[in-house]
């Protein structure tokens, strides 16, 4: 977005709020819209804010709170007597909960949990030898760079997934050196991976619509043509194809952000 | 035998949480809050939402009670079909006696944070009522079990 003669929010008071909401309702001028978005920006600042904690880095919250941000501009009328925030805070924070939502983010917790369980376990050992005594709660959190409430969050939940370092010795054979735990490691089981692929897909049909759903199964698992999910549908085959790609597009875009 | 009673009586389980009325116990609340919601067959953004909305509860709480010595009483009910949060604390309704660094972002913006706090919390759980009297604010959250 690229801004023209930016002003502060400050520079402007509810009065001018107004003066420019009519008059981009009557000239959509896209410069007074860039203006509006500008001055709304504290806005979507504050409510992505709210969100951070959630894993997801608040300047992409911030631009997916614009985007509702700009929807609402365009579609509010100000002579309803609503007052913009009050319009706009629904559709900014329905952006932003949409987009956890496409990014299937509740798959990805655990592991974010999980990550960030590592990371203060790690910062855990360096403080505890580096201050000779094992580190605060707080002491840890600044290390690390996350909250308290999230550092305590991931030591209580990142506990239900211990690990084990790959380096750690197993046997102690007097004639042998010791074997790592990683020498005990089998190789990935390619039933079990199809497996995982598979609840994948399974979370990735569910976003599509019925329609669409419906399409796939019968082309994909009942193996009907084209021609005959048309006619079960009673839509055209075009219509089949066109949808058919559609939703092959989305299910391809929603597993590979799983991964 | 006992005669089953011809309403169904629901069990419900209730956890009280009583804070200080300061900002870093906020996130005491939140973190219980995390545990209570997680009892229900909510998704991961339903409970994270929970957590947010009392959050709101609660801040608004701080930002009210400044210095003064205040605490806030969260009591959870769980049941089957909802939980419900009530927020509850004994400051009398006033104006705002601290702002956070983010509310004061808002406030240049001429935006009514009060009201947005509200606003945000009917977005993300199904039922809110927010009473406010001479003796304190009383919230209550509900959301609902998915079918």
């Amino acid at each position: 977005m690229t801004l023209i003669n930016p002003k502060k929010a400050t520079d402007w008071t509810q009065d001018d709020t107004e003066t420019l909401f009519l008059r981009y309702a009557r000239n959509r001028d896209p410069q007074m819209r860039d203006r509006l978005v500008v001055m709304h920006q504290n806005l979507v600042r504050y409510l992505a804010g709210k969100f951070v904690n959630r894993g997801e880095p608040l300047e992409d919250l911030i631009q997916v709170g614009s985007i509702g941000l700009i929807n609402a501009i365009d579609r509010f009328d100000s002579e309803r007597g609503t007052k913009f925030s009050t319009y706009a805070t629904p559709t900014i924070v329905g952006e932003i909960r949409r987009y956890f939502r496409d990014k299937a983010w509740s798959l990805k917790v655990p592991r974010r949990l999980q990550e960030l369980n590592q990371t203060a376990s790690k910062a855990q050992e360096y403080l505890s030898s580096r201050l000779g005594r094992p580190p605060t709660i707080q002491e840890v959190a600044q290390r690390i760079g996350a909250t308290e409430e999230e550092t305590l969050e991931a030591i209580e939940l990142g506990n239900a997934y211990d690990t084990v370092s790959l380096d750690s010795k197993m046997m102690h054979d007097s004639d042998s050196s010791p074997l790592s735990l990683a020498e005990f490691v089998g190789a990935e089981d390619e039933s079990l991976l199809n497996l995982e692929a598979y609840g994948d897909l399974d979370h990735a049909l569910a976003s599509l619509d019925p329609r669409e759903r419906a399409i796939i199964i019968h082309r994909f698992f009942k193996d009907m043509s084209q021609a005959e999910v048309a006619r079960q549908l009673n839509i055209s085959q075009m219509h089949v194809s066109r949808l058919q790609n559609r939703a092959l597009h989305q299910l391809k875009r929603q597993m590979s952000s799983e991964v | 035998m006992i005669d089953s009673p011809t309403e169904t009586v629901l069990h419900s389980e209730t956890v009280h949480l009583v804070i200080p009325c300061r900002p870093e116990y906020v996130g005491v609340a939140r973190l219980a809050i995390l545990g209570i919601a997680s009892r229900m067959p909510f998704s991961y953004d339903e409970v994270e939402d929970v957590r947010l909305a009392v959050g709101e509860a609660c801040t608004h709480a701080v930002e009210r009670a400044g210095a003064a010595a205040a605490t806030i009483r969260i009591v959870s009910t769980i049941n089957s079909h909802a939980l419900k949060i009530e927020v509850s604390d004994d400051i009398p309704a006033g104006s705002i006696a601290v702002l956070s660094e983010e509310s004061r972002l808002l406030k240049e913006a001429g935006v009514d944070q009060q009201g947005l706090g509200a606003l945000l919390m009917e977005i993300l759980v199904d039922d809110v009522t927010v009473d406010t009297t001479s003796t304190g604010t009383h919230v209550v959250l509900t959301k609902y079990a998915p079918d």
